[in-house]
């Protein structure tokens, strides 16, 4: 049993007022005249047996009274008695990710969702403690009517949000409250992929999951540029989730690509040069469906000229061929704006270099490498043979490289490694690698991946003005992104900007192209689309995520009332107070009664 | 013809009446409401001896109206003849202590002992102007007042008079009441005791079945103040006879009910032993008007006429 107001229980004192009453009966100090106190002598000997009685029981039913009153003037909460609930400590989580704003049975889930949520704020009661937990894991508290205000406030995200994080903060939350019973409330659409980090928690845990079937959904899962600067040639690749036959449009800007058809389980491929020039924004489109927040993916790539290239002897003939290739192939161009060439023989950047083939020369190289600004050296060289990690470039063979070593504090990137060591890396107007392009050091010229991967250290790393970012920033709606340095605003399509205030920053809410800019110039573009896990919208079981979320005693339900009452059910007692007052209003009634008796009727 | 109508002072609440005069005045305004209200001339004896004219009154019987002075004078009398007294009646009040008591009330409330003097009063009017001969014992724990029964002029204002003598002694000697009555009054006659019967049963019997030996009606008006009755009393108390100085502590509101049905049962005993006597006995509450216990005692005396 607990009680809300303790102090109250020394009330039940004052059922010493009626026990001393009775007991100083018999010490009467007033002295009424009263001739026939014969007649009284002799009721009182005839009718004392029940005069006892009836004292007692009057004495009784006082005595019990004055505990009730105080009982209920404690505010109790016992187990099984009482009207309500107890006070408990409700984090509610509610699931606004994307996945809610699917439509079932003509109305989106998040709507269901925040109904109930809002159903479950007004069952609350002024001793209960409440919270709000959105799927970005932001916790809210306050009274009842701040949080059906903020409730009002909170809108489907363009995201996933994290809900194995909103449930742990949500949990470590009511566990902190001081009230005896906690419970954790969540509404969701039990989207499989949403929940699959989430662990189990120790409060009572109560589930929501509004019945009917998810919509069956039709998707764009990805849209890849390639390479990411296309010069001005290029390709698109996207994959599309459908069962059946969907309509899809490629946009550029607001200039459509492309369009046409696509079937389940083909990849759309458009191969283009448009004419556009610049950091572009672009998306692909479904014909829209129940779940209209994955069906259209964005992208965004760099178009211009191809890089002119010269590849130097130095360099090997294996770099010669990839070059030639590559502009035969019309992504590069010849020329000397880049060039491709042993460290010793570089003599400006923006430039590709390799080790000198001769280690005698790997001094003038480092010489050479310090010249031009590049704070890396070639180190030690290394005959063991390992296996490059790192983009294009992963699972190749390296059988003899240098060590590149940091010399100083400039930018630098590292794009691969070899051993758990620096392998390739990049900086503005440099790439770095730490083998010769010749097969007896590395795999990498004689591999597939060779050509592509140098198409994309000249277009990306090296093409690109100094400061620019080679390739777009991936991102997830109100994830941490890095932007490069010097990067001072985002820019949205439609033309808004936003302040950049620190370097790692989170990305906009809102799905789309951003463009980054330095000086007022687009030096990269940030995408934000939400995790392609999103459009899988097949759900747990109710019962199932329950008892992964919450053991064996969490309960699932389907129905706003149903939630309620499993909401509040955790907590073990309820309120006593009413039913004390019933109890305490019957004892009244039967003292009045046994009083009653004794009082005069109408002659 | 013209009459006058007037209120009858018999159905007034004593208490108020009680304030309005002496109880000479008020006895005669008792007596006289009360017979105003029998609706016909009480007395008996008219054929007997002419004595007087008087005016007419309501309720006269018209048989002994003077037509001829009616016809001569407008002006209705009626004969009155000179009766023998065929009653002797003997009003054998008590005025001990517990007499003088009232209980609480929100109504002004008369003492039982005003009340019972009341009531002799015009109970002995009521009788006097029947030509019965009246007399009148008063007693505590004493017999304080013997005024033997006589029919005659002046035999009113001689009990009146008596009647505002001291009392209130510590108790109730009624045996010796009784027995002084049974000596007074030889020829046998009407005993009415007015008492709140406050005394020993069983010593009271005695003396009561000696009169109705002697062949007297005997009729007990027994005046209870509500209080008395019902225990209106309220609070926690000691409750004291201040006859015989009895203590019982008690809660009014507990014992009440008990009280009641005790009483309920004492009355009953009076009723059932007087009955077995062929004595009267009737319960008054000092506040019912007069015409109650006036009506039950003329009813004794119709019936014994």
């Amino acid at each position: 049993m607990n009680f809300l107001a303790p102090l109250f229980l020394t009330l039940g004192a004052a059922v010493g007022v009626p026990l001393l009453l009775h007991l100083m009966r018999r010490n009467i100090a007033t002295r009424v005249d009263f001739p026939a106190a014969r007649y009284l002598l002799r009721a009182e000997a005839e009718h004392s047996r029940s005069l006892r009685l009836r004292n007692l029981l009057l004495m009784l039913l006082r005595v019990l009274l004055i505990l009730v009153l105080a009982l209920a003037a404690a505010k109790p909460f016992l187990p099984g008695l009482g009207v309500g609930h107890g006070p408990t400590a409700v984090a509610i989580v509610l699931d606004n990710s994307i996945s809610t704003t699917a439509v079932v049975g003509g109305r989106a889930v998040f709507d269901r969702l925040r109904d109930a949520t809002r159903q479950l704020i007004g069952a609350s009661t002024p001793e209960d403690r409440l919270w709000l937990v959105t799927s970005d894991g932001r916790v809210r508290g306050g009274s009842r009517d701040a949080l059906l205000a903020e409730l009002a406030r909170i809108a489907p995200t363009e995201g996933a949000g994290d809900l194995a994080l909103a449930l742990a903060r949500a949990a470590s939350t009511v566990q902190g409250s001081t009230l005896p019973a906690k419970s954790v409330a969540v509404a969701t659409d039990a989207q499989r992929t949403s929940w699959t980090t989430a662990t189990r928690i120790a409060p009572a845990l109560a589930l929501l999951v509004p019945s009917g079937a998810p919509p069956s959904n039709r998707a764009v899962l990805s849209a890849v540029p390639e390479p990411a600067r296309w010069t001005p040639r290029g390709s698109l690749t996207a994959r599309v989730e459908t069962r059946d036959s969907v309509g899809y449009r490629i946009m550029i800007g607001e200039r459509t690509l492309s369009r046409g058809a696509t079937g389940r389980g083909e990849p759309i491929l458009l191969r283009a040069s448009p004419p556009e020039r610049g950091w572009q924004a672009g998306r692909v489109e479904l014909e829209p469906d129940d779940f209209p927040g994955d069906d259209a993916r964005h992208f965004a790539l760099w178009i211009g000229a191809a890089p002119t290239v010269t590849a130097d002897a130095s360099a090997g003939s294996f770099a010669a061929t990839a070059v030639s290739t590559l502009i035969a192939d019309g992504r590069a161009a010849p020329g000397s704006t880049i060039r491709v060439a042993s460290a010793d023989a570089a003599s400006a950047l923006p430039a590709l270099l390799t080790p000198p083939a001769d280690a005698v020369r790997l001094g003038a190289a480092n010489r050479e490498l310090e010249r031009l600004g590049i704070p890396w050296r070639f180190g030690a060289l290394q005959r063991s043979t390992v296996v490059a990690r790192g983009g294009r470039v992963d699972n190749i063979s390296v059988a003899e490289r240098y060590q590149l070593v940091r010399a100083g504090v400039g930018v630098g990137d590292t794009l691969a490694t070899a051993g758990g060591e620096p392998w390739v890396v990049a900086g503005p107007g440099y790439v770095l690698i730490g083998s010769r392009l010749d097969p007896a050091a590395t795999q990498l010229p004689v591999r597939a991946p060779f050509v592509p991967w140098l198409a994309d250290m000249l277009a990306v790393r090296l093409a690109a003005p100094t400061g620019d970012i080679g390739a777009p920033i991936q991102a997830l709606p109100g994830r941490p992104i890095r932007l490069p340095a010097g990067a001072e605003t985002l820019e949205s399509q439609a033309g808004s900007r936003r302040s950049i205030t620190a370097e790692l920053m989170d990305a906009p809410e809102e799905r789309g192209v951003w463009f980054v800019l330095r000086g007022g110039r687009r030096v990269g573009a940030v995408v934000v689309n939400a995790p392609p896990e999103e459009s899988a919208l097949e759900r747990w079981p109710a019962p199932t995520l329950a008892a992964r979320l919450g053991g064996v005693s969490a309960r699932s339900a389907s129905t706003n009332a149903g939630w309620v009452g499993d909401t509040f059910a955790a907590g073990t007692t309820r309120p006593a107070g009413t039913p004390l007052l019933v109890v305490a209003l019957i004892l009244l009634a039967a003292e009045a009664l046994a009083v009653r008796t004794s009082r005069p009727t109408a002659a | 013809m013209e009459s006058t109508r007037v209120p009858r002072a018999d159905l007034f609440d004593p208490a108020a009446l009680s304030a309005l005069g002496h109880f000479e005045i008020v006895a005669r305004w008792i007596v006289d409401g009360f017979l105003s209200g029998l609706h016909r001339s009480p007395r008996k004896g008219f054929s007997v001896e002419f004595a007087d004219f008087r005016p007419y009154q309501p309720g006269d019987d018209l048989r002994y109206v003077d037509w001829k002075i009616a016809a001569r004078a407008d002006r209705w009398v009626v004969k009155q003849y000179e009766e023998e007294t065929n009653l002797r009646a003997t009003i054998i009040l008590d005025v001990s202590r517990s007499m003088d008591w009232k209980g609480v009330s929100e109504e002004p409330r008369v003492t039982k002992r005003a009340y019972a003097e009341q009531l002799t009063a015009a109970l002995a009017l009521l009788l006097l102007r029947q030509r019965d001969a009246v007399g009148l014992i008063r007693f505590d724990d004493a017999v304080r007042t013997s005024i033997p029964p006589r029919a005659r002029s002046g035999q009113w204002r001689r009990l009146v008079g008596a009647l505002v003598e001291p009392g209130n002694g510590r108790a109730s000697d009624l045996a010796s009441a009784l027995g002084q009555a049974a000596r007074l009054v030889t020829r046998r006659g009407m005993v009415i005791l007015i008492s709140d019967m406050l005394v020993d049963v069983e010593a009271a019997l005695p003396a009561l079945r000696g009169l109705r030996a002697a062949g007297h009606d005997v009729n007990v008006l027994h005046v209870m103040d509500p209080a008395e009755r019902d225990f209106t009393l309220a609070g926690e108390a000691r409750y004291t006879d201040p006859e015989s100085l009895l203590d019982v502590p008690a809660a009014a509101a507990d014992v009440r009910a008990a009280y009641r049905t005790t009483v309920d049962h004492v009355i009953a005993e009076w009723k059932q032993r007087l009955g077995a006597l062929g004595a009267g006995y009737e319960v008054i509450l000092t506040d019912q008007p007069y015409a109650i216990p006036l009506r039950l005692a003329f009813g004794a005396r119709e019936r014994r006429g």
